[in-house]
């Protein structure tokens, strides 16, 4: 019965699926247009920890700031210490030696609080799976809990700018 | 070949055998002396590229190959012996340190004299992390490295203190650990630790099919999926003997020095961002941008992926489409000079960049520094001149260099980079080479041999990586042994630190600009 509940209970992650870019600017437009007013709508603090990724994810999320993305316009900004924020991306697979990092990371986040889960080695552990040195399947939720996972390898500057977003709106629900 | 024979003839008193198959000079030794061979080909010329160990095709020992690019053979020369035990070589050639900590540590061999035993790829604390069957199939030895607990350097002087930066840091970036020694502002001494990243990607990689490896190679480090493709590639193309037609070169000659002027871009911006120059940075991620897009545009890929292929490149990109490339390379070269007059005409910024992060041309050679690194410091070492590949046969490179080996020096070195590619791209534009894009290697893959043993040298962004390949059964991988350009250079942050200020370390950190996921692998 226990098991039963417990299934229920298991915070579902959103997930946003690798499409053309073109595809994922006019969803991002779309959830612009209908999202709520919201104490995270308009100002969103973010922290990034690469868990294992190969520098790319992060090459989209330095590009997030670019000025064709500008993704402080949404009000979303990069901050140096998990403790100033509100929503922490995470890329993977986990390695190991990442492993007490990340969860370091999230234990120093102020609640409420949510995770995005960027690049397919964080939502799925991707090519890594099987490694010996990623931590079990290197999923960033077999560490932490995800709300929303962004997937593409990798994902582009729009996409992690809506996962951002959509775990802004994650956070009012759990006030 | 005269050359070869001169080098040979000089070697030769070190060595048990020595063979010469066009594009390398093996030279086997015996253990005990290994070492001398080694002083002797850098004594003759050579610079110290890498170190690999692999199990030997006995069954029973390890074989540990050092490799030296020896520039005026264009050709590499490697000093092979084997056995279970070894003398390091780290004493007289220090840039072989962590080569030979990794091997170590990876294979479980003993080098006697090496002088520091620390493990440099598993963490000691996260050794119980490891999966079952790798802890159990350690040798005793081994799992005694990660009882203690990881040894930084300590204090010293009176006064002295310790700073314990990372693995998260502040910015959009890595993670990595650094430990500063200060008196005040002043860093004393700086020791890096890597490997946080480290998902065995060596490991995963055994037994793959040999056409089946390139996302996994292209995940070594994102902004060089390309050069370490075209480097793979190369050691396949070698240990097979596959013969790359000229349209495949001259594709994967764009491919590279598009990728090299979007990764030098960042790098230049990043250097204004660390001083807090944004209006310089923004134009500068601005421009990267759409070089980004550009990529997407021709090659259907921001990070110019899924494109190189065992004996060529994939279909992606129409003449046409290539041809407009030109129009596009005024653009960026146009824009990158106004960018700079802003820059380089600002006295704060050169302040800021003037003499930080110093390298010497003796540092620089010491540690067998590639790349940028090393040619901002004076040391020539572009593996696309000393010893061309592909397309480079025909197009002659103009390497650029400084003198300095400071912040100032890889800015303007960069800079220059990023002209010759220019340059390049449209040299080779001009050519219009046509004919077929890929070779026939169905035949060559099925009735590959196992033990055919294959090199891969490709000039990255950041300065010259190597793939090390043996074949195994069924056009299988065996062994896959990589060295990349970040591996290499990530010591040379260690002398440049050294009398700076702590808040100079972002800036001189970002000047080399190198890739954790890369040396982590």
């Amino acid at each position: 019965m226990r098991e039963f509940l417990a299934f229920f209970e298991k915070p579902k992650s959103d997930i946003i699926s690798v499409d053309s870019e073109s595809q994922q600017i006019r969803e991002l437009a779309a959830f612009l247009k209908k999202r709520p007013r919201s104490l995270f709508s308009r100002s969103i603090a973010v922290r990034m920890i690469d868990c294992g990724s190969s520098n790319d994810v992060e090459i989209e999320e330095g590009l997030a700031n670019a000025p064709q993305v500008d993704c402080e316009r949404f009000g979303i900004h990069f901050v140096a210490s998990p403790r100033h924020a509100d929503v922490l991306i995470a890329s993977g697979p986990v390695s190991i030696n990442m492993k007490t990092a990340l969860e370091k990371t999230y234990a120093a986040m102020p609640r409420p609080k949510a995770v995005v889960a960027v690049g397919d080695g964080a939502c799925t552990g991707g090519l890594f799976k099987d490694s010996d040195y990623v931590f079990r399947s290197g999923r960033v939720d077999e560490i932490v809990p995800v709300d929303v996972k962004v997937k593409g390898n990798p994902p582009s500057s729009y996409a992690i700018v809506l996962g951002i977003l959509k775990a802004g709106a994650a956070i009012s629900k759990k006030r | 070949m005269n050359g070869a024979n001169d080098f040979i003839k000089s070697i030769k008193k070190n060595s048990t055998g020595i063979s010469a198959d066009g594009a390398l000079i093996w030279i086997e030794t015996d253990p005990i002396a290994i070492v001398d061979a080694c002083d002797a080909c850098i004594g003759k010329g050579g610079a110290f590229d890498s170190a690999f160990a692999y199990p030997s095709s006995n069954g029973k020992d390890w074989t540990v190959a050092y490799l030296f690019r020896v520039p005026k053979l264009e050709n590499i020369a490697i000093v092979w012996s084997h056995a279970k035990q070894f003398y390091s070589i780290s004493g007289k050639i220090p840039a072989a340190m962590w080569d030979e900590r990794k091997m170590a540590e990876t294979s479980g061999i003993r080098f006697f004299g090496l002088s520091d035993t620390r493990p440099i790829v598993i963490h000691p604390e996260s050794y119980n992390l490891l999966k079952g069957k790798v802890s159990a199939s350690l040798p005793k030895k081994q799992k005694e490295l990660y009882k203690t607990d990881y040894a930084f350097r300590g204090t010293e002087k009176e006064g002295e203190f310790e700073i314990p930066v990372g693995p998260v840091h502040a910015g959009i970036i890595e993670p990595g650990h650094f430990r500063f020694h200060v008196t005040g502002e002043e860093i004393n001494k700086m020791e890096v630790r890597l490997s946080y990243l480290h998902k065995g990607i060596e490991k995963i990689l055994v037994g793959k099919p040999l056409d089946k490896a390139f996302p996994i190679i292209e995940q070594i480090s994102g902004d060089e999926s390309v050069a370490n493709s075209v480097a793979y590639a190369q050691a396949v193309e070698m240990a097979l003997g596959i013969a790359v037609p000229k349209r495949a070169e001259s594709v994967r000659l764009l491919l590279l020095e598009l990728e090299r002027i979007y990764s030098h871009l960042a790098d230049i911006g990043g250097m204004a961002m660390d001083v807090g120059f944004y209006a310089v940075s923004a134009r500068f991620a601005a421009l990267r941008e759409e070089v980004m897009r550009l990529n997407e545009g021709v090659f259907s890929n921001r990070f110019l992926r899924n494109i190189i292929s065992i004996g060529g490149a994939e279909e992606t990109a129409s003449a046409e489409e290539i041809a407009a490339l030109v129009n596009d390379m005024r653009s960026i070269s146009e824009e990158l000079s106004r960018i700079e007059d802003l820059a380089l005409t600002s006295s704060t910024f050169l302040d800021r960049v003037f003499l930080a992060g110093r390298v010497s041309k003796e540092a620089a050679k010491e540690l067998s520094l590639v790349g940028p690194a090393a040619r901002a410091a004076g040391v020539s070492c572009d593996a696309r001149k000393h010893l061309p590949y592909g397309a480079y046969k025909t197009n002659k490179v103009i390497e650029h260099m400084a003198e300095n080996g400071d912040v100032l020096s890889r800015l303007l070195v960069k800079i220059n980079e990023i002209r010759e590619s220019v340059r390049l791209i449209d040299a080779e534009i001009a050519k219009r080479v046509k004919g077929p894009i890929s070779a026939n290697i169905d035949n060559k893959l099925r009735n590959a041999k196992s033990g055919l043993i294959g090199v891969g040298i490709c000039e990255a962004a950041r300065g010259s990586s190597t793939f090390f390949l043996r074949t195994g059964k069924n056009g299988t991988i065996d062994v896959l042994l990589i060295r990349t350009s970040s591996f290499r250079n990530w010591r040379a942050l260690e002398k440049a630190v050294m009398t700076n200020i702590v808040p100079d370390f972002p800036l001189i950190n970002k000047s080399f600009n190198l890739s954790y996921s890369g040396a982590d692998l």
